[in-house]
Protein backbone atom coordinates (compact mmCIF):
# COMPACT_ATOMS: atom_id res chain seq x y z
CA UNK A 1 0.00 0.00 0.00
CA UNK A 2 1.43 3.62 -0.49
CA UNK A 3 1.84 5.50 2.68
CA UNK A 4 -1.06 7.56 3.73
CA UNK A 5 0.01 11.07 3.23
CA UNK A 6 -1.57 14.09 5.71
CA UNK A 7 -3.40 16.30 3.59
CA UNK A 8 -2.16 20.02 2.95
CA UNK A 9 -2.26 21.42 6.97
CA UNK A 10 -5.22 24.56 6.69
CA UNK A 11 -6.91 25.70 9.32
CA UNK A 12 -10.79 24.11 9.97
CA UNK A 13 -12.15 27.79 9.46
CA UNK A 14 -12.11 27.43 5.84
CA UNK A 15 -14.71 24.74 6.19
CA UNK A 16 -18.35 26.94 6.12
CA UNK A 17 -20.05 26.43 9.22
CA UNK A 18 -21.95 23.13 10.06
CA UNK A 19 -25.76 23.61 9.25
CA UNK A 20 -27.95 21.44 11.39
CA UNK A 21 -30.76 21.26 8.25
CA UNK A 22 -27.83 19.72 6.04
CA UNK A 23 -27.85 16.66 8.49
CA UNK A 24 -31.31 16.15 7.72
CA UNK A 25 -31.18 16.45 4.17
CA UNK A 26 -28.28 14.21 3.94
CA UNK A 27 -29.86 11.32 5.93
CA UNK A 28 -32.84 11.55 3.88
CA UNK A 29 -31.11 11.61 0.27
CA UNK A 30 -29.43 8.46 1.75
CA UNK A 31 -32.63 7.13 2.43
CA UNK A 32 -33.54 7.79 -0.86
CA UNK A 33 -30.45 6.29 -2.49
CA UNK A 34 -30.60 3.25 -0.91
CA UNK A 35 -34.33 2.53 -2.55
CA UNK A 36 -33.12 3.69 -5.64
CA UNK A 37 -30.58 1.60 -5.64
CA UNK A 38 -32.55 -1.46 -5.12
CA UNK A 39 -35.31 -0.23 -7.52
CA UNK A 40 -36.21 -3.37 -8.45
CA UNK A 41 -36.74 -4.68 -5.23
CA UNK A 42 -38.23 -1.67 -3.73
CA UNK A 43 -40.60 -0.12 -6.69
CA UNK A 44 -40.70 -2.14 -9.38
CA UNK A 45 -41.41 -5.78 -7.71
CA UNK A 46 -44.61 -3.86 -5.53
CA UNK A 47 -45.93 -2.38 -8.56
CA UNK A 48 -45.78 -5.46 -10.52
CA UNK A 49 -47.80 -6.77 -7.67
CA UNK A 50 -50.34 -4.82 -7.39
CA UNK A 51 -50.78 -4.38 -11.44
CA UNK A 52 -51.05 -8.10 -11.11
CA UNK A 53 -54.15 -7.73 -8.95
CA UNK A 54 -56.00 -5.20 -10.69
CA UNK A 55 -55.86 -7.57 -13.62
CA UNK A 56 -56.19 -10.35 -11.95
CA UNK A 57 -58.74 -9.87 -9.58
CA UNK A 58 -60.38 -6.67 -11.29
CA UNK A 59 -60.58 -6.79 -15.07
CA UNK A 60 -61.41 -10.82 -14.72
CA UNK A 61 -64.24 -10.49 -12.31
CA UNK A 62 -65.28 -7.51 -13.01
CA UNK A 63 -67.50 -8.82 -15.61
CA UNK A 64 -68.75 -11.35 -13.40
CA UNK A 65 -69.34 -8.86 -10.17
CA UNK A 66 -72.09 -6.44 -10.06
CA UNK A 67 -71.20 -3.19 -9.37
CA UNK A 68 -70.32 -2.14 -5.76
CA UNK A 69 -71.42 1.01 -4.51
CA UNK A 70 -72.16 2.08 -7.77
CA UNK A 71 -68.62 1.49 -9.16
CA UNK A 72 -67.58 -1.30 -11.75
CA UNK A 73 -65.53 -4.16 -9.37
CA UNK A 74 -61.92 -3.22 -10.97
CA UNK A 75 -62.58 0.56 -10.17
CA UNK A 76 -63.95 -0.29 -6.87
CA UNK A 77 -60.90 -2.28 -5.88
CA UNK A 78 -57.98 0.22 -7.34
CA UNK A 79 -58.17 2.69 -4.23
CA UNK A 80 -57.51 -0.16 -1.57
CA UNK A 81 -54.84 -1.64 -3.30
CA UNK A 82 -52.54 1.61 -3.98
CA UNK A 83 -53.10 1.96 -0.10
CA UNK A 84 -52.18 -1.54 0.95
CA UNK A 85 -49.30 -1.13 -1.77
CA UNK A 86 -48.11 2.18 -0.27
CA UNK A 87 -48.67 1.02 3.37
CA UNK A 88 -46.14 -1.94 3.20
CA UNK A 89 -43.63 0.29 1.23
CA UNK A 90 -43.85 2.43 3.58
CA UNK A 91 -43.36 -0.21 6.21
CA UNK A 92 -41.08 -2.30 4.86
CA UNK A 93 -38.45 0.35 3.99
CA UNK A 94 -38.14 1.85 7.24
CA UNK A 95 -38.17 -1.06 9.51
CA UNK A 96 -35.23 -3.13 7.07
CA UNK A 97 -32.81 -0.15 6.71
CA UNK A 98 -33.17 0.81 10.60
CA UNK A 99 -32.87 -2.94 11.10
CA UNK A 100 -30.20 -3.63 8.64
CA UNK A 101 -28.62 -0.16 10.22
CA UNK A 102 -28.37 -1.49 13.87
CA UNK A 103 -27.45 -5.07 12.61
CA UNK A 104 -24.20 -3.70 11.07
CA UNK A 105 -24.15 -0.89 13.37
CA UNK A 106 -23.49 1.64 10.76
CA UNK A 107 -26.63 3.67 12.60
CA UNK A 108 -23.42 4.63 14.86
CA UNK A 109 -22.45 6.93 12.30
CA UNK A 110 -26.03 8.71 12.55
CA UNK A 111 -26.39 8.70 16.34
CA UNK A 112 -22.89 9.68 16.79
CA UNK A 113 -23.62 13.04 14.76
CA UNK A 114 -24.91 16.39 15.35
CA UNK A 115 -28.44 15.77 14.43
CA UNK A 116 -31.20 16.16 16.62
CA UNK A 117 -33.77 13.22 17.15
CA UNK A 118 -36.58 14.88 15.16
CA UNK A 119 -34.15 14.79 12.47
CA UNK A 120 -32.79 11.43 12.55
CA UNK A 121 -37.26 10.32 12.90
CA UNK A 122 -37.84 12.52 9.90
CA UNK A 123 -34.56 11.51 7.54
CA UNK A 124 -35.35 7.81 8.26
CA UNK A 125 -39.06 7.87 7.64
CA UNK A 126 -38.08 9.75 3.98
CA UNK A 127 -37.09 7.01 2.47
CA UNK A 128 -39.94 5.21 3.20
CA UNK A 129 -42.68 8.40 2.26
CA UNK A 130 -40.28 8.85 -1.69
CA UNK A 131 -40.60 4.80 -1.92
CA UNK A 132 -44.14 5.11 -1.36
CA UNK A 133 -44.89 7.33 -3.67
CA UNK A 134 -42.70 6.51 -6.31
CA UNK A 135 -45.16 2.85 -6.49
CA UNK A 136 -48.18 5.50 -5.47
CA UNK A 137 -47.51 7.29 -8.70
CA UNK A 138 -46.58 4.42 -10.88
CA UNK A 139 -49.71 2.19 -9.93
CA UNK A 140 -52.55 5.33 -10.63
CA UNK A 141 -50.51 6.26 -13.97
CA UNK A 142 -51.48 2.24 -14.80
CA UNK A 143 -54.64 2.23 -13.14
CA UNK A 144 -56.41 4.86 -15.01
CA UNK A 145 -55.44 3.42 -18.70
CA UNK A 146 -56.42 0.34 -17.36
CA UNK A 147 -59.78 0.83 -15.46
CA UNK A 148 -60.75 4.62 -15.84
CA UNK A 149 -60.18 4.85 -11.72
CA UNK A 150 -60.98 8.90 -11.33
CA UNK A 151 -59.75 10.43 -8.64
CA UNK A 152 -62.90 12.54 -7.19
CA UNK A 153 -61.35 14.75 -4.66
CA UNK A 154 -57.79 15.27 -5.35
CA UNK A 155 -56.96 17.04 -1.62
CA UNK A 156 -58.59 14.50 0.40
CA UNK A 157 -56.63 11.77 -1.56
CA UNK A 158 -53.39 13.77 -1.04
CA UNK A 159 -54.21 14.02 2.80
CA UNK A 160 -55.15 10.74 2.89
CA UNK A 161 -51.90 9.18 1.48
CA UNK A 162 -49.70 11.63 3.41
CA UNK A 163 -51.25 10.13 6.32
CA UNK A 164 -51.62 6.31 5.69
CA UNK A 165 -47.35 6.62 4.53
CA UNK A 166 -47.04 8.65 7.93
CA UNK A 167 -48.53 6.62 9.71
CA UNK A 168 -46.64 3.15 8.23
CA UNK A 169 -43.55 5.09 7.89
CA UNK A 170 -43.43 5.72 11.78
CA UNK A 171 -44.63 2.14 12.33
CA UNK A 172 -41.56 0.74 10.38
CA UNK A 173 -39.65 2.73 11.98
CA UNK A 174 -40.98 1.49 15.58
CA UNK A 175 -40.47 -1.85 14.63
CA UNK A 176 -37.15 -1.41 12.83
CA UNK A 177 -35.90 -0.24 16.20
CA UNK A 178 -37.45 -2.92 18.45
CA UNK A 179 -36.63 -6.14 16.04
CA UNK A 180 -34.21 -8.35 16.57
CA UNK A 181 -34.11 -10.04 13.29
CA UNK A 182 -35.57 -9.98 9.84
CA UNK A 183 -38.20 -11.97 11.06
CA UNK A 184 -40.04 -10.18 13.49
CA UNK A 185 -40.08 -7.63 10.69
CA UNK A 186 -41.75 -10.12 8.31
CA UNK A 187 -44.26 -10.62 11.04
CA UNK A 188 -45.40 -7.92 11.76
CA UNK A 189 -46.07 -7.06 7.54
CA UNK A 190 -47.50 -11.07 7.28
CA UNK A 191 -49.54 -11.73 10.13
CA UNK A 192 -50.71 -8.21 11.11
CA UNK A 193 -50.51 -5.63 8.16
CA UNK A 194 -51.60 -7.52 4.95
CA UNK A 195 -54.39 -9.73 6.59
CA UNK A 196 -55.83 -7.06 8.28
CA UNK A 197 -55.61 -4.91 5.15
CA UNK A 198 -57.65 -7.62 2.90
CA UNK A 199 -60.16 -7.51 6.01
CA UNK A 200 -60.26 -3.78 5.85
CA UNK A 201 -62.08 -4.05 2.73
CA UNK A 202 -59.34 -3.71 -0.11
CA UNK A 203 -61.93 -6.03 -2.24
CA UNK A 204 -65.29 -5.40 -1.16
CA UNK A 205 -67.50 -3.02 0.71
CA UNK A 206 -67.75 -4.06 4.04
CA UNK A 207 -71.94 -3.17 4.25
CA UNK A 208 -72.08 -6.72 2.03
CA UNK A 209 -71.06 -8.79 4.88
CA UNK A 210 -73.08 -10.15 7.54
CA UNK A 211 -73.61 -8.95 10.78
CA UNK A 212 -71.27 -9.42 13.23
CA UNK A 213 -68.82 -9.28 10.46
CA UNK A 214 -69.74 -6.02 9.53
CA UNK A 215 -69.52 -4.45 12.89
CA UNK A 216 -66.45 -6.50 13.85
CA UNK A 217 -64.22 -4.89 10.55
CA UNK A 218 -65.43 -1.51 12.16
CA UNK A 219 -62.28 -2.11 14.83
CA UNK A 220 -59.92 -3.02 12.25
CA UNK A 221 -58.21 0.39 12.03
CA UNK A 222 -56.83 -0.18 8.32
CA UNK A 223 -60.80 -0.27 7.37
CA UNK A 224 -60.70 3.72 7.79
CA UNK A 225 -57.57 4.16 6.40
CA UNK A 226 -58.54 2.59 2.83
CA UNK A 227 -61.72 3.69 3.21
CA UNK A 228 -59.88 7.49 3.66
CA UNK A 229 -58.07 6.26 0.40
CA UNK A 230 -61.16 5.56 -1.78
CA UNK A 231 -62.78 8.50 -0.64
CA UNK A 232 -60.39 10.48 -2.21
CA UNK A 233 -60.50 8.54 -5.51
CA UNK A 234 -64.25 8.07 -5.32
CA UNK A 235 -65.73 10.15 -3.39
CA UNK A 236 -67.57 7.25 -1.29
CA UNK A 237 -67.18 5.80 1.84
CA UNK A 238 -68.22 3.06 3.68
CA UNK A 239 -67.98 5.31 6.85
CA UNK A 240 -67.99 8.91 7.76
CA UNK A 241 -65.56 10.84 5.85
CA UNK A 242 -64.59 12.60 9.00
CA UNK A 243 -64.43 9.37 10.87
CA UNK A 244 -62.06 7.89 8.77
CA UNK A 245 -59.69 10.53 8.69
CA UNK A 246 -60.20 11.39 12.06
CA UNK A 247 -59.42 7.70 13.03
CA UNK A 248 -56.69 7.49 10.66
CA UNK A 249 -54.79 10.78 11.79
CA UNK A 250 -55.07 9.46 15.69
CA UNK A 251 -53.07 6.64 14.86
CA UNK A 252 -50.65 8.13 12.92
CA UNK A 253 -49.89 10.52 15.50
CA UNK A 254 -49.65 8.16 17.98
CA UNK A 255 -47.31 6.17 16.14
CA UNK A 256 -44.70 9.31 15.37
CA UNK A 257 -44.99 10.31 19.02
CA UNK A 258 -43.57 6.48 19.36
CA UNK A 259 -41.20 6.56 16.73
CA UNK A 260 -40.15 10.04 18.79
CA UNK A 261 -39.97 8.98 21.77
CA UNK A 262 -37.46 5.84 20.64
CA UNK A 263 -34.83 8.47 18.79
CA UNK A 264 -35.33 11.16 21.79
CA UNK A 265 -34.41 8.58 24.76
CA UNK A 266 -32.16 5.98 22.59
CA UNK A 267 -34.65 3.29 23.88
CA UNK A 268 -33.74 0.32 21.85
CA UNK A 269 -30.83 1.93 19.81
CA UNK A 270 -28.41 2.39 22.78
CA UNK A 271 -27.34 0.05 25.42
CA UNK B 1 -0.78 20.18 27.72
CA UNK B 2 0.70 24.17 27.40
CA UNK B 3 3.54 23.06 26.33
CA UNK B 4 2.25 20.11 23.74
CA UNK B 5 0.34 23.56 22.57
CA UNK B 6 3.94 25.39 22.57
CA UNK B 7 5.59 22.04 20.50
CA UNK B 8 3.00 22.35 17.74
CA UNK B 9 3.34 25.85 17.39
CA UNK B 10 6.88 25.34 17.49
CA UNK B 11 6.95 23.14 14.54
CA UNK B 12 4.80 25.40 12.33
CA UNK B 13 1.08 23.47 12.05
CA UNK B 14 -1.67 25.41 12.65
CA UNK B 15 -3.49 25.58 15.81
CA UNK B 16 -7.04 25.35 15.52
CA UNK B 17 -8.66 28.46 15.84
CA UNK B 18 -9.57 29.22 19.86
CA UNK B 19 -12.95 29.51 18.85
CA UNK B 20 -14.43 26.91 16.51
CA UNK B 21 -18.06 27.25 15.88
CA UNK B 22 -19.37 28.08 18.91
CA UNK B 23 -16.59 25.31 21.02
CA UNK B 24 -14.02 26.74 23.00
CA UNK B 25 -10.70 25.12 21.93
CA UNK B 26 -8.81 26.68 24.75
CA UNK B 27 -10.84 24.02 27.30
CA UNK B 28 -9.98 20.24 27.79
CA UNK B 29 -11.12 17.83 24.95
CA UNK B 30 -12.56 15.65 27.22
CA UNK B 31 -13.60 16.20 30.67
CA UNK B 32 -14.94 12.94 32.14
CA UNK B 33 -16.40 13.26 35.66
CA UNK B 34 -18.50 10.20 37.89
CA UNK B 35 -19.25 8.37 34.85
CA UNK B 36 -20.63 5.48 35.54
CA UNK B 37 -22.85 2.62 33.24
CA UNK B 38 -24.73 -0.37 34.63
CA UNK B 39 -25.82 -2.59 31.85
CA UNK B 40 -29.56 -4.01 31.67
CA UNK B 41 -27.76 -7.13 32.31
CA UNK B 42 -26.06 -6.14 35.34
CA UNK B 43 -22.72 -6.03 34.29
CA UNK B 44 -20.63 -2.98 35.29
CA UNK B 45 -18.94 -1.39 32.55
CA UNK B 46 -17.61 1.79 33.71
CA UNK B 47 -17.90 2.76 37.88
CA UNK B 48 -17.62 6.20 38.84
CA UNK B 49 -14.78 7.22 36.13
CA UNK B 50 -12.95 10.62 36.60
CA UNK B 51 -10.55 11.41 33.45
CA UNK B 52 -9.28 14.75 31.93
CA UNK B 53 -7.69 14.90 28.70
CA UNK B 54 -6.34 18.25 27.75
CA UNK B 55 -6.56 19.78 24.27
CA UNK B 56 -3.85 18.70 21.65
CA UNK B 57 -2.79 15.24 23.63
CA UNK B 58 -2.26 11.89 22.44
CA UNK B 59 -3.93 9.91 24.61
CA UNK B 60 -3.42 6.36 25.23
CA UNK B 61 -6.53 4.35 26.85
CA UNK B 62 -5.31 0.72 27.67
CA UNK B 63 -6.74 -2.46 29.32
CA UNK B 64 -8.00 -5.81 28.92
CA UNK B 65 -10.75 -6.51 26.98
CA UNK B 66 -13.90 -6.18 29.16
CA UNK B 67 -12.22 -3.67 31.02
CA UNK B 68 -14.77 -0.64 29.99
CA UNK B 69 -12.68 1.05 27.04
CA UNK B 70 -15.11 1.20 24.60
CA UNK B 71 -17.94 2.07 26.51
CA UNK B 72 -15.78 4.29 27.94
CA UNK B 73 -15.69 5.86 23.99
CA UNK B 74 -19.51 5.13 23.32
CA UNK B 75 -20.46 7.06 26.11
CA UNK B 76 -18.18 9.77 24.52
CA UNK B 77 -19.85 9.46 21.42
CA UNK B 78 -23.63 9.31 22.35
CA UNK B 79 -23.59 5.83 21.67
CA UNK B 80 -24.90 4.32 24.85
CA UNK B 81 -26.95 5.49 27.50
CA UNK B 82 -24.30 6.62 30.70
CA UNK B 83 -25.82 5.53 34.25
CA UNK B 84 -24.38 8.76 35.87
CA UNK B 85 -21.93 11.40 35.73
CA UNK B 86 -21.24 14.13 33.11
CA UNK B 87 -18.96 14.03 30.36
CA UNK B 88 -17.91 17.47 28.63
CA UNK B 89 -16.16 17.78 25.54
CA UNK B 90 -14.19 20.96 24.77
CA UNK B 91 -16.58 22.62 27.72
CA UNK B 92 -19.59 21.44 26.18
CA UNK B 93 -22.14 18.29 27.23
CA UNK B 94 -21.12 15.78 25.29
CA UNK B 95 -24.63 15.24 23.82
CA UNK B 96 -24.77 18.85 22.77
CA UNK B 97 -24.85 19.74 18.80
CA UNK B 98 -21.51 21.30 19.63
CA UNK B 99 -19.57 18.73 21.29
CA UNK B 100 -20.71 16.01 18.74
CA UNK B 101 -19.48 18.20 16.04
CA UNK B 102 -16.08 18.27 17.11
CA UNK B 103 -15.56 14.75 17.65
CA UNK B 104 -14.65 11.67 14.91
CA UNK B 105 -14.94 8.18 15.82
CA UNK B 106 -13.36 5.01 14.40
CA UNK B 107 -14.86 2.20 15.63
CA UNK B 108 -13.39 -1.04 16.63
CA UNK B 109 -14.91 -2.83 13.92
CA UNK B 110 -15.70 -1.73 10.39
CA UNK B 111 -19.29 -0.58 10.30
CA UNK B 112 -19.75 0.74 6.50
CA UNK B 113 -22.97 1.25 5.30
CA UNK B 114 -23.50 -1.30 2.84
CA UNK B 115 -25.22 0.01 0.29
CA UNK B 116 -23.06 2.83 -0.31
CA UNK B 117 -19.59 3.26 -2.35
CA UNK B 118 -16.09 4.58 -0.57
CA UNK B 119 -17.02 8.29 -1.65
CA UNK B 120 -21.11 8.22 -1.27
CA UNK B 121 -19.82 6.67 2.89
CA UNK B 122 -17.64 9.81 2.71
CA UNK B 123 -19.79 12.27 1.21
CA UNK B 124 -23.37 11.77 3.07
CA UNK B 125 -21.03 11.25 6.55
CA UNK B 126 -19.61 15.33 6.30
CA UNK B 127 -23.59 15.62 5.51
CA UNK B 128 -24.27 14.04 8.49
CA UNK B 129 -21.84 16.07 10.14
CA UNK B 130 -23.32 19.72 8.68
CA UNK B 131 -21.37 19.74 6.06
CA UNK B 132 -22.09 21.94 2.72
CA UNK B 133 -22.40 19.51 -0.46
CA UNK B 134 -19.65 21.17 -1.75
CA UNK B 135 -17.09 21.12 1.74
CA UNK B 136 -18.08 16.92 1.85
CA UNK B 137 -17.06 16.55 -1.76
CA UNK B 138 -13.75 17.92 -1.63
CA UNK B 139 -13.10 16.66 1.60
CA UNK B 140 -13.95 12.85 0.51
CA UNK B 141 -11.70 13.55 -2.47
CA UNK B 142 -9.12 14.53 -0.11
CA UNK B 143 -9.55 11.47 2.51
CA UNK B 144 -9.89 9.32 -0.58
CA UNK B 145 -6.57 10.68 -1.94
CA UNK B 146 -4.82 10.37 1.85
CA UNK B 147 -6.09 7.02 2.39
CA UNK B 148 -5.04 5.41 -1.24
CA UNK B 149 -8.96 4.61 -1.74
CA UNK B 150 -9.08 6.48 -5.20
CA UNK B 151 -9.28 2.92 -6.99
CA UNK B 152 -12.18 1.89 -5.30
CA UNK B 153 -13.89 5.14 -4.78
CA UNK B 154 -16.81 4.11 -6.66
CA UNK B 155 -16.74 0.07 -4.77
CA UNK B 156 -19.65 -0.50 -2.76
CA UNK B 157 -18.07 -0.95 1.29
CA UNK B 158 -18.86 -4.97 1.36
CA UNK B 159 -16.89 -5.48 -1.59
CA UNK B 160 -13.64 -3.75 0.22
CA UNK B 161 -10.61 -5.73 1.48
CA UNK B 162 -10.48 -5.89 5.45
CA UNK B 163 -7.60 -3.24 5.04
CA UNK B 164 -9.62 -1.14 3.14
CA UNK B 165 -12.10 -1.01 5.21
CA UNK B 166 -9.79 -0.06 8.11
CA UNK B 167 -8.65 2.72 5.99
CA UNK B 168 -12.14 3.95 4.99
CA UNK B 169 -13.28 3.92 8.63
CA UNK B 170 -9.98 6.24 9.40
CA UNK B 171 -11.15 8.56 6.49
CA UNK B 172 -14.91 8.59 7.58
CA UNK B 173 -13.15 9.59 11.07
CA UNK B 174 -11.96 12.56 10.09
CA UNK B 175 -13.74 13.83 7.54
CA UNK B 176 -15.31 16.74 8.93
CA UNK B 177 -11.89 17.81 10.71
CA UNK B 178 -13.22 16.45 13.99
CA UNK B 179 -10.56 18.05 17.21
CA UNK B 180 -11.08 15.08 19.04
CA UNK B 181 -10.54 12.19 17.23
CA UNK B 182 -11.38 8.48 18.86
CA UNK B 183 -9.63 5.58 17.69
CA UNK B 184 -10.47 2.68 18.83
CA UNK B 185 -7.96 -0.09 18.22
CA UNK B 186 -7.57 1.24 14.61
CA UNK B 187 -4.69 -0.42 13.70
CA UNK B 188 -6.52 -4.10 15.00
CA UNK B 189 -6.29 -6.80 12.16
CA UNK B 190 -4.11 -4.68 10.16
CA UNK B 191 -0.82 -5.20 8.44
CA UNK B 192 2.62 -4.26 9.67
CA UNK B 193 3.00 -2.13 6.75
CA UNK B 194 -0.52 -0.41 6.56
CA UNK B 195 0.18 -0.13 10.64
CA UNK B 196 3.07 1.83 10.76
CA UNK B 197 1.58 4.25 7.92
CA UNK B 198 -1.22 4.74 10.02
CA UNK B 199 0.78 5.37 12.96
CA UNK B 200 2.63 8.50 10.35
CA UNK B 201 -0.33 9.76 9.63
CA UNK B 202 -1.41 9.91 13.22
CA UNK B 203 0.70 11.46 14.68
CA UNK B 204 1.11 13.73 11.60
CA UNK B 205 -2.39 13.99 12.24
CA UNK B 206 -1.77 15.30 16.11
CA UNK B 207 0.82 17.22 15.18
CA UNK B 208 -1.55 19.99 13.31
CA UNK B 209 -3.48 19.93 16.72
CA UNK B 210 -6.00 17.29 17.19
CA UNK B 211 -6.24 15.83 20.55
CA UNK B 212 -6.36 11.66 19.58
CA UNK B 213 -7.89 9.40 22.14
CA UNK B 214 -6.28 6.03 20.82
CA UNK B 215 -6.96 2.55 22.52
CA UNK B 216 -4.96 -0.46 21.46
CA UNK B 217 -3.57 -3.84 22.07
CA UNK B 218 -0.63 -3.34 21.05
CA UNK B 219 1.31 -1.90 23.93
CA UNK B 220 4.36 -0.73 21.86
CA UNK B 221 1.80 0.87 19.70
CA UNK B 222 0.99 3.61 22.42
CA UNK B 223 4.62 3.52 24.02
CA UNK B 224 5.68 4.95 20.54
CA UNK B 225 3.10 7.32 20.23
CA UNK B 226 0.99 8.25 23.25
CA UNK B 227 1.94 11.56 25.59
CA UNK B 228 0.08 10.11 28.54
CA UNK B 229 -1.49 6.59 29.32
CA UNK B 230 -4.35 5.53 31.23
CA UNK B 231 -4.74 1.94 32.13
CA UNK B 232 -8.27 0.91 33.10
CA UNK B 233 -9.62 -1.87 34.55
CA UNK B 234 -13.12 -3.31 35.86
CA UNK B 235 -14.22 0.57 34.82
CA UNK B 236 -11.97 2.32 36.37
CA UNK B 237 -8.62 3.91 35.75
CA UNK B 238 -5.92 2.47 37.57
CA UNK B 239 -3.15 4.17 36.56
CA UNK B 240 -2.50 7.37 34.58
CA UNK B 241 0.75 8.51 33.47
CA UNK B 242 3.55 9.42 30.49
CA UNK B 243 4.55 6.12 29.28
CA UNK B 244 8.22 6.89 31.21
CA UNK B 245 6.64 7.87 34.11
CA UNK B 246 4.17 4.94 34.32
CA UNK B 247 7.87 2.49 34.13
CA UNK B 248 9.22 4.74 36.48
CA UNK B 249 6.41 4.22 38.60
CA UNK B 250 6.29 0.46 38.70
CA UNK B 251 9.89 -0.09 38.00
CA UNK B 252 9.27 -1.30 34.81
CA UNK B 253 11.07 -0.98 31.93
CA UNK B 254 8.25 -1.82 29.69
CA UNK B 255 5.10 -0.51 28.86
CA UNK B 256 3.94 -4.21 28.81
CA UNK B 257 5.65 -4.57 32.20
CA UNK B 258 3.11 -2.13 33.65
CA UNK B 259 0.43 -3.28 31.77
CA UNK B 260 0.91 -6.81 33.43
CA UNK B 261 1.33 -5.57 36.56
CA UNK B 262 -1.82 -3.57 36.79
CA UNK B 263 -4.28 -4.58 34.70
CA UNK B 264 -3.80 -7.55 33.18
CA UNK B 265 -6.13 -10.66 33.90
CA UNK B 266 -3.78 -13.38 32.22
CA UNK B 267 -3.73 -16.45 34.77
CA UNK B 268 0.32 -16.34 35.47
CA UNK B 269 -0.18 -12.64 36.49
CA UNK B 270 -3.03 -13.33 38.44
CA UNK B 271 -0.90 -16.38 40.45
CA UNK B 272 1.48 -14.18 40.89
CA UNK B 273 -0.61 -11.42 42.51
CA UNK B 274 -1.96 -14.30 44.50
CA UNK B 275 1.01 -15.86 45.54
CA UNK B 276 2.12 -12.28 46.57
CA UNK B 277 -0.70 -11.55 49.06
CA UNK B 278 -1.01 -14.91 50.18
CA UNK B 279 3.13 -14.42 51.27
CA UNK B 280 1.82 -11.08 53.17
CA UNK B 281 2.31 -11.29 56.95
Amino acid sequence: MSAPTAAPPRARAELSPPNPGRSLRSLALRECRRVTRLWTQTILAPVVASTLFILVFGLSLSSRIESIEGFDYDVFIVPGLIAMAMAQAAFSNNSSTILQARNDRYINDVLASPMHPWQMNLGYAVGGIFRSVAIGVALVALAIPLTGVPVDQPLALLLAVALVITLFGALGVIVGIYAQTFDHHSFINNILILPLTFLGGVFYSINILPSPWEELSHLNPLFYMVNSIRFGFLGESDVSVVLSFGVTAVITVAFVAWSQYLFSSGHKLKP
Amino acid sequence: MVAQATNCTEIGWPRPPPNLWGVLTTSAALSISGLSKTYDDGTVGLADLDLEVPAGEFFGLLGPNGAGKTTLINSVCNLIRTSGGTIDVFGHAHDSMEARRVVGVAEQDPNLDRFLTVEESLVYHGGYFGMSNADAERRAAEMIDVFDLRAKAHVRTPKLSGGMKRRLLLARALLHEPLLVILDEPTAGVDVELRHDLWRYIRRLHEEGTTILLTTHYLEEAESLCEDVALISKGRIVARDTPDGLKERFDATTLEEVYLQTVSTSLPTVMAAETAEAETP
